[in-house]
């Protein structure tokens, strides 16, 4: 082994300082250098195409047993989204990771050593895990939309007359299938990809507060599918209160296609009320991880 | 250069670095002791700005580490070399590295060849032995070309030839003018690499000074004596003023007097002396004394902190 030197000293960076477009770069090669990245990310793509074939397969071909009822509340574009429901635990794992992997690891000492801003670490992650779920999200929601429509035409759906809405379907004896000009639906597919987008978020910034991948995960899950349990043994008014406040309702409430007098009728915000509420709870959940990451010790 | 001035951190109820005062010259390999839990790896996590001290500071060429630039490009540390994503490589954690602080791409490979691991970089690190992580840890301190250089333990897990090999590349880094600060818990690996050192014991400063100086002001001289008349030497020499231990059928450990005088006494006495050789005490024993009493003196054990 030879005695090294340092053959060729670094240029001098004379000008500016280590700042987020560098930590982006960073973030951006962790993210894509480990193979769980692309795990999720195509179990998202394959169950959002997949879960929307089947469903919309299933559905359609029990169109005939429906009653007036069901029929009315035959929804296409919620069909086409079913992957979400597997999906959003994905892009959670995802999110989580992206930080615990590191405190695991130990490797966080050694990104918070080469940073003089901590915050930057954060925002750069952030915006990384962001970028990237949502494209990821929106062509996965996109592809199955037009997977599920393009299902139910093979079983002989019909679009929607002329005019008519979602709304006005239940008239209609023949399985409906709608297109993204149909009333809500290019917005119910947009804000079905980013759901998947605060998740991740607001998992990422779980992340940030447990620093342990179990222990974020269940926080997550827990958010997900305990707290709707626990409200709902709750008196009935007091849980309709709440229920609607819960992200996995939230979820919903953004994705549907009306707010015509159905099942969630008053249950539910509107869309954009929900999504607003999710973007805060994310924020909410991020100004936490930031507060925490400057103050404690790594 | 690095300056810690009153540096303290509390743990709960354990005072993990208490007051500490040191500097860290450029140009020299300055050793980091101390027993476990004596606070090493509190400090140099301060260093880093990874722990906030309580009170104190630490300076790193004048300036705190948070308001550092390019940290990277300033200071290198090598903590905790196993701290690396196992599924990554040992290209993409490096280039990932890099990429703070704009440290251009070729930069990677050079350091990888620097350390040796060219042949394994696009291998996953977690496959990686102890020794070839603490030379991807080295790697990692070299990659922005920094002044002051902070190295955990580098040599756990290396084999002797890659001890050699830490030891010619920190002397020659400091030769080229840098600061190194090297914790180990070897002594004797730090007699032979530092020239300067850093002790500390529960937390507190026991020494800064340079190795030769530790060792003469903590130990008295002792001369090895071999004499077939090694019980009426003792005699004598105990009537002449020395100390004399007995170390074996035959062999004096004699203080107090020097080779020379010890020599004059046997002659007197008509004792043929087979040996008379000065012994150099190591650093190990000098520092394993200093430590224990002091943990006999406060009659606790000192408590681990940190990993």
């Amino acid at each position: 082994m030879t005695t090294a030197t340092l053959t060729t000293p670094l240029p001098a960076l004379d000008h500016g300082h280590a700042g987020l477009a560098n930590q982006v770069r960073s973030e951006w090669t962790k993210l894509r250098s480990v193979r769980s990245t692309w795990i999720c990310l195509i179990i998202v793509f394959v169950a959002g195409i997949g879960l929307s074939a089947l469903v919309s397969n299933i559905e359609a071909g029990h169109w005939n047993h429906l009653g007036l009822a069901e029929r009315a509340s035959f929804d296409p574009v919620r069909f086409s989204q079913t992957g979400s429901f597997l999906s959003q635990f994905v892009v959670g794992v995802l999110g989580a990771l992206v930080i615990t992997s590191e405190y695991a690891t130990g490797s966080i000492r050694t990104t918070l050593a080469i940073t003089s801003k901590r915050t930057t670490v954060l925002a750069a992650k952030l915006l990384v895990i962001g970028v990237v779920v949502f494209v990821v999200a929106e062509v996965t929601a996109f592809a199955s939309f037009f997977i599920g429509q393009a299902v139910l035409l093979a079983h002989g759906a019909k679009a929607l007359p002329a005019g008519s809405s979602i709304l006005t379907q239940v008239h209609s004896s023949a399985i409906p299938y709608v297109s993204l000009a149909d009333g809500g639906a290019l917005r119910a597919v947009f804000l079905s990809g980013t759901y998947l987008l605060l998740l991740a978020l607001l998992a990422c910034a779980i992340g940030f507060v447990i620093r342990h991948t179990a222990g974020a995960i269940a926080a997550f899950v827990g958010i997900l599918l305990v707290l709707p349990l626990i409200v709902s043994v709750l008196p009935s008014s007091v849980a309709q209160s709440f229920e609607k406040y819960l992200p996995s309702n939230l979820g919903l409430a953004m994705t549907l296609v009306t707010t015509r007098k159905t099942e969630f009728a008053g249950v539910l915000f509107t869309p954009w009320t929900a999504t607003c509420l999710l973007v805060v709870y994310a924020a909410a959940a991020m100004a936490l991880a930031g507060w925490l990451l400057v103050r404690r010790d790594a | 250069m690095i300056s810690a001035s009153r540096l303290t951190k509390s743990y709960g109820p354990t005072r993990a670095v208490d007051a500490l005062t040191f500097e860290v010259r450029p140009g020299v390999v300055t050793g980091f002791l101390g027993p476990n839990g004596s606070g090493k790896s509190t400090t140099m996590r301060m260093v880093m700005g990874l722990d906030h001290p309580d009170s104190g500071a630490v300076t790193i060429g004048g300036q705190r580490f948070h308001d550092l630039r390019w940290p990277l490009r300033e200071i290198g540390a090598l903590l905790e070399a196993k701290a690396i994503h196992p599924g990554r490589s040992a290209h993409d954690h490096l280039l990932a590295m890099a990429q703070t602080n704009s440290i251009p791409k070729p930069r990677v490979d050079e350091v990888l060849g620097l350390v040796g691991l060219d042949s394994v970089a696009r291998r996953k690190a977690g496959k990686f032995s102890l020794g070839m992580s603490q030379r991807l840890g080295i790697a990692s301190a070299l990659l922005g070309d920094p002044g002051v250089l902070l190295f955990d333990e580098p040599i756990n897990g290396l084999d002797p030839e890659g001890i050699l090999w830490v030891r010619n590349l920190l002397k020659s880094l400091a030769a080229e003018g840098r600061t190194i600060f090297v914790s180990s818990h070897l002594m004797s690996e730090m007699a032979l690499t530092a020239t300067d050192l850093v002790v500390i014991g529960r937390g507190r400063l026991i020494a800064d000074t340079t190795v030769d100086d530790f060792i003469a002001s903590n130990t008295e001289a002792t001369v090895l004596v071999r004499s077939p008349g090694a019980d009426r030497l003792a005699v004598a020499l105990r009537a002449a003023g020395a100390g004399v231990r007995s170390r074996e059928a035959g062999a004096l450990l004699v203080t107090g007097l020097d080779a020379s005088r010890i020599g004059d006494v046997a002659l007197t006495e008509g004792l043929a002396l087979h040996e008379l050789s000065p012994v150099q005490a190591s650093l190990e024993e000098v520092f394993m004394e200093l430590t224990s009493d002091m943990v006999d003196f406060h009659g606790q054990t000192p408590v681990e902190v940190g990993a």
